[in-house]
């Protein structure tokens, strides 16, 4: 089943033009890789879709309801939920209380259950000593912690923007396993945004490529991988 | 074709206004021109600060009294015109706005903008209080012949001497377009204050500029102050409310609009002189820029919400 | 500092205010008035700043309060007790009206037209002066309640201070801390938690600004009288920002640390310099921004977990 589609959805930033027309659908239990060089767009979609911008045109909807111009808490509520770029731990909270924020909000838990469910989340992500301050966790922790922050929304839809950026190998590995895990058993609809392609080809079930704002291609990623119109993006954007 | 529209729209209705209220209350359009353009020009340098720098200072208006009390001073004891004293305050003005840059809001700069509105407004009432201290709240004067001069057409009379507000904003404005567009050390500034980072990347010194800039709003703040002191008593508070009018203008105007400030200051100037021209809504009219700076909010976050 | 050492500080304070009605004079008692009111100022400003969201109309609040209460009760006929908390109420409502509009865009803005509120309610004031007595004030023509007794008093005004603290307490224990914090760290990541921003910001801003005006209308009732320049007085907003920068902001301990030292000092310097002593307060704000943004407490935190990795360290060698 479809969880969430777009459109034509397109933003505009004074007569540039950031998404173009871009239409796509996520289902359930799926993995899909967002892609494409940089700039192509891809961070402004999530944003789009997680409300945090609104589109300039175009149609989102989830599980069949429009929520085009829905505000962003709103739309925490009903089970979009999303990572970012550059974490910002909340400061003066410990771990485990930057985990219970989407609980007690997104949910409307009250503080206890929102603690107790933050305490479950961060075992199921492998977290330990959760009054720490943020400030002292390791990078694996802190997207770990990220994760875990945006599973207390109980989402039905997560976005994961570059979650792998700056662990190693193995972390990479390790979180990747994570990822597979806390999707297959929740029957998430995930949007992974990587510029690794290992990552990619790991993770995903599916890709979508964008290119300056438009999605040129779509597929899984050992096909998408061999289309020449990607070739030719990603070559451009090299050079 | 929508926007051109709108705009064609409130030119016509503006001019409809003026010409209504330059035939029924003439004088109302002039005083309101003349406070305009008062306003216009305390507020300029407010805009350049906040347009490169990025900081609001809440002490902007206390720099111009601080600069109106110094001239008052130096005219009494050397017996001097304040207008001969114009260019010498803005130059101390300026040394003094730089130095206080140096040693407290640079340290800021990097800090979030809480702090930096918390430390200026320190700076306002440390201004304010030292003054305080030193003249107590009395209210000083000088006393000058040229300010009551006026001007007769038919059986309209009205002062003439504040039409020089209205010059030095316009001199304020065009003299700042002039410096941003075709120096050197004007272009950089623009550089700087559209990108930091980029500016610091092509080998610009930001806050080399930083202080620059802060320092040239200082003498246009203290040139002000000079000339403000011709027209206006002054005490230890009289800046305040320029600081929030100059904000309010600003605002209106929108960050790194110099000529939006003088059409801004030229709506709060007639408004409030409209007001001030009847005795039941005299006392209304400082709280014109409140409703103003609201209205603006308002019209803003619709508009946010539709775009 | 650890929360024992701040619960310790927070006890021995209530203690302290508690037992000295018993043993102080008339003249101590109005300076321990005027500490606490000026604490509860302090606690309430911090309360809002946690959401990292300046105001600086704590004298337009305060003087808002004082006028409702003194027109409640000199207009209206309202008993004194009542007029207190209406002072509350009114303040809370007009908080409401304000915040409505200027929450929507916030910090700078937000700030400035907060540091115009009292302007506006003085021209007001000003402007119905058959109503308010105009710029020169009004007074409460049966006396000051309690008889103007330094005793009930006191117990009046810490019963107001009471009311800021738990209302901060309550800040701290419940749903606002992690609302607050939320939006103060970063508004999209809160918005992405579901963390409705604007709500939050304004129940903040309409139980902070009551507490404010009620706290008006407690001192227009110790004093029996109320002009534009004793209400919309600017140590109104100073010394309360003041005492909560020293402290340590973003806390209720902060505060109260800061209104104790300064409420004492800023008592001892009206007397020292009475035509200037809000310098002190306007070169304070600026070092405290400058050299200590966190405060004593800060200070403090620091010295205490540079204590616990140095014995961390030991424990690892």
């Amino acid at each position: 089943m479809s969880k969430l589609t777009t459109t034509d959805l397109t933003r505009r930033f004074m007569g540039l033009v950031a998404v173009n027309k871009v239409s796509f659908s996520m289902d359930e239990g799926e993995i899909l890789g967002i892609i494409g060089p940089n700039g192509a767009g891809k961070t402004t979609f999530i944003n789009l879709v997680s409300g945090i911008i609104m589109p300039t045109e175009g149609k989102i909807e989830y599980k069949g309801r429009d929520i085009t111009y829905m505000p962003a808490h709103e739309r925490a509520r009903i089970g979009i939920a999303r990572t970012y770029q550059l974490i910002h731990p909340l400061e003066n909270l410990s771990l485990l209380e930057n985990v219970m924020v989407g609980s007690i909000f997104a949910r409307g838990k009250s503080l206890k259950a929102a603690r107790k469910q933050a305490e479950k989340l961060c075992a199921e992500l492998g977290l330990e000593n959760l009054d720490r301050d943020p400030s002292r966790l390791t990078i694996l922790e802190v997207k770990r912690m990220e994760i875990a922050k945006a599973l207390s929304n109980e989402p039905e839809v997560l976005f994961l923007d570059e979650v792998m950026a700056g662990l190693n190998a193995d972390e990479t590995k390790d979180l990747i396993a994570t990822v597979q895990k806390i999707a297959k058993e929740r029957k998430l609809a995930v949007g992974v945004v990587e510029h690794v392609m290992g990552v990619i080809r790991e993770l995903t079930h599916r890709v979508i490529v964008l290119e300056a704002g438009e999605l040129i291609a779509e597929g899984p990623y050992e096909e998408v991988s061999k289309n020449t119109r990607v070739i030719e993006a990603y070559l451009g954007g090299a050079a | 074709m929508a926007v051109k529209r709108q705009k064609a729209i409130t030119w016509a209705l503006g001019l409809a206004a003026s010409v209504a209220i330059l035939l029924w209350k003439p004088t109302v359009l002039i005083y309101g021109l003349q406070t305009a353009g008062l306003y216009a020009a305390i507020a300029i340098p407010m805009g350049l600060v906040l347009g490169i720098v990025h900081i609001v200072n809440l002490a902007h208006g206390e720099f111009m009294m601080l600069a109106s009390y110094a001239t008052y001073f130096a005219c009494k004891a050397l017996g001097m015109d304040p207008l001969f004293a114009i260019i010498p305050t803005a130059l101390v003005t300026a040394a003094f706005g730089w130095i206080i840059f140096q040693i407290t809001i640079r340290r800021a700069l990097k800090a979030p903008e809480l702090n930096q509105l918390i430390l200026t407004f320190g700076l306002a009432i440390a201004f304010t209080q030292v003054i305080n201290l030193m003249f107590t709240s009395q209210t000083y004067k000088m006393p000058l012949d040229y300010v009551s001069a006026s001007m007769d057409i038919g059986d309209l009379t009205f002062g003439t001497w504040s039409f020089v507000f209205i010059a030095m904003a316009m001199l304020f404005s065009f003299g700042l377009q002039f410096f941003l567009t075709k120096t050197t050390t004007g272009k950089a500034a623009l550089a700087v204050g559209q990108n930091p980072r980029g500016a610091a990347i092509v080998g610009i010194d930001v806050y080399k500029i930083y202080g620059l800039v802060f320092a040239l709003a200082l003498a246009l703040v203290g040139a002000m102050g000079a000339l403000f002191l011709t027209k206006s008593a002054i005490f230890p508070q009289v800046g305040s409310p320029f600081t929030m009018k100059s904000f309010c203008l600003v605002a209106m105007a929108g960050v790194g609009n110099i000529p939006g400030i003088l059409s801004a200051s030229i709506l709060l100037g007639v408004a409030e002189n409209f007001l001030r021209a009847f005795r039941g809504t005299r006392g209304w009219a400082d709280i014109v820029f409140f409703v103003l700076i609201i209205v603006v909010i308002m019209s803003r976050s619709l508009k946010g919400r539709k775009s | 500092m650890n929360r024992s050492t701040s619960r310790i500080i927070t006890m021995a304070a209530i203690a302290i205010m508690m037992v000295l009605p018993a043993f102080a004079g008339d003249y101590p008692l109005q300076v321990a008035r005027n500490v606490m009111m000026y604490m509860a100022l302090a606690i309430t400003w911090d309360m809002l700043l946690r959401s990292g969201q300046i105001s600086f109309g704590l004298a337009g609040l305060v003087g808002l309060g004082s006028y409702a209460t003194i027109l409640a009760v000199v207009r209206g006929g309202m008993p004194d007790w009542l007029s207190i908390l209406f002072a509350g109420l009114f303040s809370g409502l007009v908080a409401f009206g304000i915040g409505f509009f200027i929450l929507r865009l916030r910090h700078t803005y937000f700030s400035i037209v907060t540091l115009a509120l009292g302007e506006i309610f003085r021209i007001i004031i000003h402007n119905l002066h058959d109503f308010t007595g105009g710029p020169e004030g009004i007074v409460i023509q049966q006396g000051v309640m309690f008889g103007g007794k330094s005793g009930p008093l006191y117990w009046l005004t810490l019963a107001g201070l009471g009311v800021a603290l738990a209302a901060s307490y309550w800040f701290e224990k419940s749903k606002f801390h992690f609302a607050l914090t939320a939006i103060r760290n970063n508004e999209v990541s809160a918005k992405t938690s579901g963390v409705n921003i604007f709500r939050w910001l304004l129940a903040t801003f309409v139980i902070t600004s009551a507490i404010q005006g009620m706290i008006g209308g407690i001192f227009v009732q110790s004093y029996g009288f109320a002009s534009p320049d004793s209400v919309f007085s600017a140590d109104f907003t100073l010394l309360p920002m003041a005492m909560a920068l020293l402290g340590g902001i973003h806390s209720t301990v902060g505060p109260i640390l800061g209104g104790i030292l300064l409420g004492l000092v800023s008592e001892w310097l009206k007397l020292q310099i009475p035509y200037g002593h809000l310098v002190v307060y306007g070169l304070m704000i600026i070092v405290v921004i400058l050299f200590m943004p966190s405060g004593l407490l800060g200070i403090a935190r620091k010295a205490g977990s540079r204590k616990s990795t140095d014995e961390n360290q030991r424990r690892a060698v």
